[in-house]
């Protein structure tokens, strides 16, 4: 029987909803691919279709709720004044969004969201560009730079999911030490952009 | 009070850290560093939060260094060592941000002592503008009210108003209208106080000179414990609390209402009482009778609190006063309050007798207890100055007079007998000495700036009664 993919999108809708369920409920170590499938409707052969491990329907979430936060704080972002902010501004709705996930971002910061993970799915592919997207127009129009280095691009990303893993494992009350972390890092990164990008622009003139 | 050149001669030096004597334990410190969250908001303030920041380990460095002033050359160069050690420890506090305000704030209460235009610096400190901005705000009373300041108030302004010790303070309006203003605070600030104050106090362990140490720690851990007081918005909502409930509408004075619905251990939200600050209202050349009226109240607040609340209102710097339009003092800021215990409250009830006879005799005898000091021949010195010291302290109440508080002369014979006192390392005694010390040159600072002329004793006698003594054995009435 051909499946069509508008069948295959309302699957993949109803795991990724029935998991995010079953995770809220039982956490994530003690809910297995085959409850989620029961509770699903389909043969857990069929998950794997979808979802080869729990992570990456963890994976998926987290993408999905990172583009979300993205396209919601956009206009946030675009009318803060400084750089420093309008960064923050992105992150921040990241986490807002990504709330429901924290504790269990730690399967994925360990595996495929490291910094220095090879070969990236898909998902993790999607989720990085689009906030590195978001990250470098705010750069480009604050600064006025031509271009981001992929090595200032690099530094970002492996900060901000430092900061996500500061995050999940973050035991302050009301996790208030990882603005803290998130804001710190933020001005330390800018000062640095600002200072590269100085540098750099009389070579840009010759 | 130090001189500006010798704040900048006391600057800690800035020598490479291997080379102090304190590198081992410096990396022993290190090596059993608890977590630590790089909070380095002093860099985003710039020059401003450096400033601040040297001003304040200097500060600190200087008033400690008296402390180890007859010690032997060696053992005093060693302990100035630490202190240097200790003073870019404190320099790198994450909430120095907040130490170092209180430090400039007393610093501006002694306008003929530092030179004016370093003073103006200093008071526009209180209102200096903060370093977090909005989207952080934003995330901080989400995180906390459990929804955005957009929506848990009617209107929500974006800038900061007022920079606190620790957080900042916005002007909002509640959904029903009512004015008021949110303190906010800095995103884990609070917690790394103990800790800071716990690696301070093990930089000091090799200070250990004498038998003021345990004094010395005692005050530091006092310190702390304000400190620490300071940073829970919810324990100050209570206090504000009480002390509202203290005075009644008769009184021209006027403690803020809380909104405990809007208020955690972080976020204080509370009513805004709008007037002016000491500077505008000098500046509007208020004539005597207006200028000691509000002195009285100022007087009458604090003995109010202290003797019907049995609290003492530390943090009496021109930026908790408001002067409001319609002739009402208000008190702004509750968080550093000092809550006398049945000891101290037995010492102020023993204090009653030579703050109302003014005889010398009365004041050694309760001298004595407080600051332990013996009749040993070789405490004549101390016997002196600390009598000197409480008669300049008390004698606008038993004078017998309207007292003159704007009297120059006065004012700088009580900071002289002060800076005395710490040259002489004459510090020892309860730990909240600094914390009343600080309260008594705050108030002074600011009748002196006042330039007003109280008659102390009435208010005194009328806030005393209440406090249900008996005082036959020493009063006419």
């Amino acid at each position: 029987m051909r499946v069509s993919a508008e069948t295959k999108a309302e699957t993949r809708r109803t795991i990724l909803t029935v998991a995010r369920r079953l995770f809220a409920e039982h956490g994530f170590d003690a809910t297995t691919t085959r409850h989620i499938a029961v509770a699903a409707g389909i043969a857990n052969g069929t998950l794997f279709n979808y979802f080869p491990t729990k992570e990456a329907i963890i994976l998926c979430l987290a993408s999905e709720a990172s583009a979300e936060a993205i396209a919601e704080s956009r206009g946030r972002a675009d009318a803060a004044t400084t750089l420093e902010e309008a960064m923050f501004v992105i992150v921040a709705a990241t986490l807002r969004k990504l709330k429901p996930l924290r504790t269990y971002l730690t399967a994925l910061l360990e595996t495929v969201l490291s910094p220095i993970a090879v070969a990236p799915q898909d998902e993790v592919a999607a989720l990085r560009t689009e906030h590195l997207e978001a990250i470098s127009a705010l750069i480009a129009k604050h600064l006025s730079a031509s271009a981001i280095s992929p090595v200032a691009l690099q530094l970002y990303w492996a900060l901000y999911v430092g900061s996500l893993a500061f995050w999940a494992g973050d035991e302050s009350p009301k996790q208030e030490d990882t603005f803290a972390l998130i804001d710190d890092s933020l001005n330390m990164y800018v000062a640095w952009l600002r200072q590269t990008s100085r540098a750099e622009r009389p070579q840009s003139h010759l | 009070m130090p001189t500006v050149a010798q704040l900048i001669a006391a600057l800690p030096d800035h020598e490479d850290i291997a080379a102090s004597p304190s590198a081992a334990l410096t990396k022993r410190l290190d090596a059993a560093s608890f977590r630590r969250v790089p909070i380095g908001r002093l860099h985003r303030m710039g020059l401003l939060g450096t400033l601040q920041a040297k001003v304040a380990a200097a500060y600190l460095f200087y008033w400690v260094r008296g402390w180890f002033r007859n010690a032997d050359e060696k053992e005093r160069l060693r302990a100035e060592a630490h202190w240097r050690t200790a003073a870019r420890v404190l320099d790198s506090m994450n909430y120095l941000r907040g130490a170092a305000m209180k430090v400039g704030q007393m610093l501006a209460n002694f306008p003929d002592i530092v030179p004016t235009q370093f003073v103006e610096t200093l008071e526009q400190l209180h209102f200096a503008a903060p370093p977090m901005h909005w989207s952080l705000m934003r995330e901080m009373v989400s995180n906390e009210l459990g929804d955005d300041p957009e929506h848990a108030f009617a209107t929500f302004e974006t800038r900061a108003f007022a920079a606190a010790s620790l957080g900042q303070v916005h002007r909002a309006t509640l959904k029903g209208g009512v004015p008021v203003v949110v303190k906010v605070q800095y995103p884990g600030i609070a917690r790394t106080i103990g800790e800071d104050v716990r690696n301070l106090l093990l930089f000091m362990l090799p200070a250990r000179l004498n038998a003021d140490w345990e004094n010395t720690r005692e005050q530091f851990e006092d310190l702390r414990d304000r400190l620490e007081h300071e940073t829970d918005y919810e324990r100050e909502a209570t206090t504000l609390q009480k002390a509202r409930s203290l005075f009644r509408e008769g009184d021209g004075i006027v403690v803020p209402r809380v909104y405990p619905e809007r208020t955690t251990r972080r976020v204080l939200t509370m009513e805004r009482l709008d007037g002016a600050h000491i500077d505008q209202f000098l500046a509007t050349n208020p004539p005597q009778e207006l200028r000691d009226e509000f002195a009285r109240k100022i007087i009458r607040a604090s003995y109010r609190l202290l003797y019907a609340g049995r609290v003492l209102y530390v943090d009496c710097h021109p930026g908790n006063f408001t002067f409001m339009e319609d002739g009402r003092l208000g008190i702004l800021d509750f968080g550093c309050m000092v809550e006398l215990d049945d000891k101290l409250w037995d010492l102020f009830r023993k204090m009653d007798r030579p703050m109302t006879t003014g005889r010398r005799e009365d004041r050694i005898a309760v001298m004595k207890e407080w600051s332990w000091i013996g009749d040993d021949p070789t405490e004549d010195e101390r016997r002196r100055l600390t009598d000197e010291f409480a008669d300049w302290q008390w004698s606008p109440r038993y004078c017998g007079h309207v007292f003159d508080f704007g009297d120059e002369a006065d004012f700088r014979r009580g900071t002289n007998l002060f800076m005395e006192m710490a040259r002489k390392r004459f510090s020892r005694a309860r730990p909240s000495t600094p914390m009343m010390a600080r309260q008594h040159f705050g108030m002074r600072a600011m009748l002196y700036r006042l330039k007003a002329k109280v008659d102390v004793a009435t208010i005194a006698d009328e806030e005393v009664r209440n406090a249900g003594w008996d005082r036959r054995a020493y009063t006419q009435t």
